[in-house]
């Protein structure tokens, strides 16, 4: 039946995009159609290209990104303001949305994607996006400096921070009474208390970061011993205790009592405990020492046909007003300059779990790809293995 | 020339029958009936009930997201199915009735569609339609819908050429020759006899292929093309936001068309199935 | 017969799979001789090597293909089990003009997106949910229920799932058996088990072989539908496939993984058929009974 990529979605540092021999007439048919003849082919060079950015916002925008994860209200306003129609597309993984941009060589339709910033540095190696030209987008001025130059996209040539999140966990104080505070608290009650109904976040790189984390190891490491001790934690101390790999555990895990122990995204958990029918019995923490920030963000690809409408609505959504319903509907900081003031005014709630102090994101780490993803990925399917025992 | 036993049994293993056979369909509309009332959920996830409301028939209708990949869906199901329908049934025909050398390569054909797992699909048709579409320009396979039928076409035919041909085998094919004694074309042969006979097989192929149709999510998350997002696909990328009372709203109307819809159908199968099953009697009777 | 070779009957179905399956899907199976180029590529077949499978092969492969054959053997066994007698019932004993409207009330519930109807399963299966309530309310249950996420909640899943492609099959292959082979049989003096074990099964077996083909087949290549409601306890081999193509952008050893599973999907048919006939060889003879008279 339907399968699905279902589950294995966000987040960081999963994996590298493509193929550079698949942007490449000939690399990519060399693979799909031997036969064919080269003259044949000469005949129909491929690739969209873009009109000219010169700010005249066209009739349409097609949006390729989480489903429901714009507000509706940004949207509606801004097709009234502009007299643009905008097309809603989703996809279920970054991989999903990059191996799409990668096969349609810059046909692909779409005017804005929303790619996780691990993921940058791949598509751009690929040449899947366009330069954004910040004449057009004045309000990036309004982004806290702090969200703006990210590692994976130094200069914000490519991309701008749409929404970040960070990793922590959830527990329910009925069943663990004593407080957690620590990865290693985590771990703790993972193989006491919560053995057995505890969740991980389905994704290769969250399974492994925990053990960094709490080891005080960059989570980017590519050193063999640290990822064998990471691997040796992950599969002997960690995975006989795991009852389920849940990426969005506050969409049912939490108002459900489905576990006990959850390891969450922020946004995802507020939202949970917002929904639980007795929120006062669950605790979220953030993951300390270090833990994990990761971040969404709007990009134009290649050949996008409506690029000025496209930078744009990048502009309209760093509009405070607009970011604070953002930042109301996804319930994940949008790091423009001054929201928290202004969603503490809103009188929204439980706001310790979207906004950090300075200490906080200072214990923050960005993920990167590198080498050692295929071991991590090596790692987690290990860990899938021993638990389903 | 009804000579089967009424609804209300005799015996007691009939009886224990027919209550497991309630059971059974009992227990596939609990999720349904949970949906339904979780679909008046004032609250903000699908999943926690915080009160009762109508919002989300109202929000449902303001999303024009939500609309489309209904649309899509459907419109790709119903096409899907009768691509899958058609051919599947020809080739059921032909597998039972008329099996060459050929029917082995194409059974290991239909085999290895339905053993291959559906990511390897996903990845294998994306660059496959783009080389189609633009590098031979073939603009057709750059219509969303036509990629989606052509990824959910794939192990519907299988489904159908296989449950086609088990109806049809083993059923020697006296009625065809009869018929074909009786100076009937091929042709007449062909609608009268044989298409009859395979009927309640086509159709339940049919729903079958409509229904995997509406679930596919992996393949559909791939072809897809600006404006062609299925439903599924929609539900999946919404689990990171929280999935949303209105998503069970929308499920609620669905459900609520298809049982007037599918009244309509149950009507044309029972005649289908009753015209096959007495031609069939009345031939094979004498 | 006079008419034309079957072939052309079948030549839609089968240029339009060439076409859209085996073409493109053979391309990807080619990957699987080559390797995973650098962070930023996902396959590259300049150097031909076998070392994929090598790699494919590994414990954890072994591992989790064993759990995958116990999902896959169990769930299409309890769906036999639950399904085929519904199927006859349909067929057999519920009144013709009823079994539209049972064949349509099968298959509606499937008309609900996948994930919708999981959720409405967590609602009544969770610890706290509708069934732990009803229990704890009559006394037979204290505590709360503990179902998900265990073994039996991954069967669970795969039955609920799984149930209308062997309850529909299965009733096709019942509806064929013409009733008056039934009564000619009883007429003749065999008794309900004997007319049932000699004529309506064995004239259905090709059916019902299809309908286990149809659960146990696409069941071997899932990943999702176990792990949805069973957690971690349903591990499948196409999970592994899956991460290597999605996160570990590894489309070489993807592709491997897949073409041993899927080998091993077919050579597990095979030995189930060859065990089927096995168990069929004492029905042969009745087999042979033609429909009706001429």
């Amino acid at each position: 039946m339907t399968d699905e990529p279902r589950l294995r979605i966000l987040s960081s540092r999963a994996a590298a995009p493509y193929l550079r021999a698949q942007l490449t007439r000939r690399g990519f048919l060399g693979v799909s159609v031997g036969a064919a003849s080269a003259a044949a082919l000469a005949a129909c060079a491929p690739t969209g290209s873009s009109p000219e950015l010169d700010g005249t916002v066209e009739s349409a925008l097609s949006i390729y990104t989480w489903a429901d994860y714009e507000a509706p209200d940004v949207i509606q306003a801004f097709q009234d303001a502009n007299g643009t129609t905008i097309t809603l597309d989703s996809f279920n993984s970054n991989e999903e949305m990059i191996a799409k941009l990668a096969a349609a060589k810059g046909t692909a339709g779409y005017d804005i994607v929303v790619p996780t910033g691990p993921f940058i540095p791949g598509m751009v190696e690929n040449g899947l996006l366009m330069k954004l030209d910040m004449d057009l987008i004045p309000n990036f001025a309004n982004l806290d400096p702090q969200f703006a130059s990210q590692v994976w996209d130094p200069d914000n040539e490519y991309s701008i921070c749409k929404d970040w999140g960070t990793t922590g966990f959830v527990y329910d104080t009925t069943v663990i009474t004593r407080d957690l505070a620590t990865w290693d608290d985590f771990l703790d009650a993972a193989q006491n208390e919560a053995s057995g109904k505890m969740s991980m976040l389905d994704d290769p790189a969250e399974i492994t970061g925990p053990y960094f984390w709490s080891h005080g190891i960059d989570w980017n490491t590519t050193d063999e011993g640290e990822l064998d001790a990471a691997e040796n934690w992950a599969v002997e101390e960690l995975a006989p205790h795991i009852a389920a790999f849940d990426s969005y555990p506050g969409g049912g895990g939490i108002p459900q009592s489905l576990y006990v122990l959850m390891q969450v995204w922020n946004g995802d958990a507020r939202f949970g405990i917002m929904s639980s029918e007795e929120p006062d019995k669950w605790k979220w923490v953030l993951g300390s020492p270090a833990t994990e920030l990761w971040m969404d963000t709007y990009a134009i690809p290649t050949g996008a046909p409506h690029p000025n409408a496209a930078h744009a609505f990048i502009n309209a959504v760093l509009d405070p007003d607009n970011s604070l319903l953002e930042l109301d509907w996804n319930g994940y900081n949008t790091g423009v300059a001054d929201i928290e003031q202004a969603a503490a005014d809103e009188g929204l709630e439980l706001l310790d779990m979207v906004f950090f102090t300075p200490e906080q994101v200072a214990t923050m780490q960005t993920g990167v790809v590198t080498d050692a993803q295929q071991r991590i990925v090596d790692i987690y399917n290990k860990v899938k293995a021993a638990a389903g025992q | 020339m009804n000579r089967r036993a009424p609804l209300l049994t005799r015996s007691p293993v009939d009886l224990v029958l027919t209550i497991i056979a309630i059971v059974v369909v009992a227990f596939l509309f609990v999720p349904i009936v949970v949906i339904v009332i979780h679909s008046f959920n004032a609250g903000r996830l699908l999943i926690a009930w915080q009160g009762f409301s109508f919002d989300p028939y109202v929000v449902m209708l303001q999303k024009p997201a939500i609309r489309s990949a209904v649309g899509v869906s459907l419109l790709t199901g119903v096409i899907a199915a009768v691509l899958a329908t058609l051919a599947g049934t020809l080739a059921g025909i032909a597998l039972a009735r008329r099996p060459g050398r050929w029917a082995a390569w194409f059974l290991i054909t239909l085999l290895l569609v339905s053993v291959t797992p559906e990511i390897v699909d996903a990845i294998a048709l994306l660059p496959w339609l783009v080389t189609l579409g633009i590098d031979w320009q073939m603009p057709v396979f750059n219509n969303g819908i036509v990629r989606l039928v052509i990824g959910h076409s794939l192990f519907s035919i299988a489904i159908v050429s296989f449950i086609v041909r088990s109806r049809l085998v083993g059923i020697e094919s006296q009625l065809e020759e009869a018929s074909a004694d009786l100076y009937a074309t091929p042709a007449r042969t062909f609608r009268r006899i044989t298409l009859p006979l395979a009927m309640p097989a086509v159709l339940t192929g049919g729903l079958l292929s409509f229904t995997l149709s509406l679930d596919n999510t992996i393949v559909s998350s791939f072809v897809a093309v600006s404006g062609s997002t299925t439903w599924p696909v929609y539900i999946w990328g919404a689990l990171r936001g929280g999935l949303k009372p209105e998503v069970a709203a929308v499920s609620t109307v669905m459900f609520v068309l298809t049982l007037l819809v599918l009244a309509l159908v149950a009507l044309v199968l029972r005649r289908s199935g009753d015209s096959a099953a007495s031609i069939a009697r009345t031939l094979a009777a004498g | 017969m006079r008419a034309r070779p079957g072939f052309l009957l079948a030549l839609p179905a089968w240029l339009w799979l060439v076409v859209f399956f085996v073409v493109p899907v053979l391309q990807v199976v080619w990957f699987s001789f080559g390797r995973k180029p650098g962070i930023f590529g996902t396959h590259d077949n300049s150097v031909l090597t076998l070392d994929r499978y090598a790699e494919a092969l590994d414990p954890t492969f072994g591992t989790v293909f064993l759990n995958t054959l116990w999902i896959g053997v169990a769930g299409t066994a309890l769906c036999a089990l639950i399904g085929i007698p519904t199927a006859y019932w349909m067929a057999v004993k519920a009144k013709p003009q009823w079994r539209g409207l049972l064949i349509a009330l099968v298959m509606i519930p499937y008309w609900t997106n996948f994930l919708v109807r999981t959720i409405g399963w967590q609602v009544v299966l969770a610890p706290e949910g509708w069934l732990s309530t009803a229990l704890g309310a009559l006394g037979i249950l204290d505590g709360p229920l503990e179902v998900l996420n265990t073994r039996g909640a991954v069967l669970f899943g795969v039955v609920y799932n799984y149930l209308p492609l062997m309850i529909l099959p299965a009733f096709v292959a019942f509806d064929r058996v013409d009733p008056t082979l039934r009564e000619a049989s009883r007429d003749l003096g065999a008794g309900r088990w004997r007319t049932l074990f000699r004529v309506t099964l064995p004239l259905a077996a090709p059916g019902l072989f299809a309908a286990v083909i149809l659960v146990f087949i696409p069941l071997m290549g899932d990943y999702i539908t176990p792990s949805v409601l069973g957690g971690a306890a349903g591990s499948m081999v196409a999970q592994l496939v899956a991460v290597q193509f999605q996160a570990g952008q590894n489309w070489a050893l993807g592709s491997a993984i897949a073409v041993i599973l899927i080998l091993a999907i077919v050579a597990t048919a095979a030995l189930g058929y060859a065990l089927f006939r096995l168990v069929a060889l004492p029905f042969a003879a009745a087999r042979r009974v033609k429909l009706g008279a001429p």
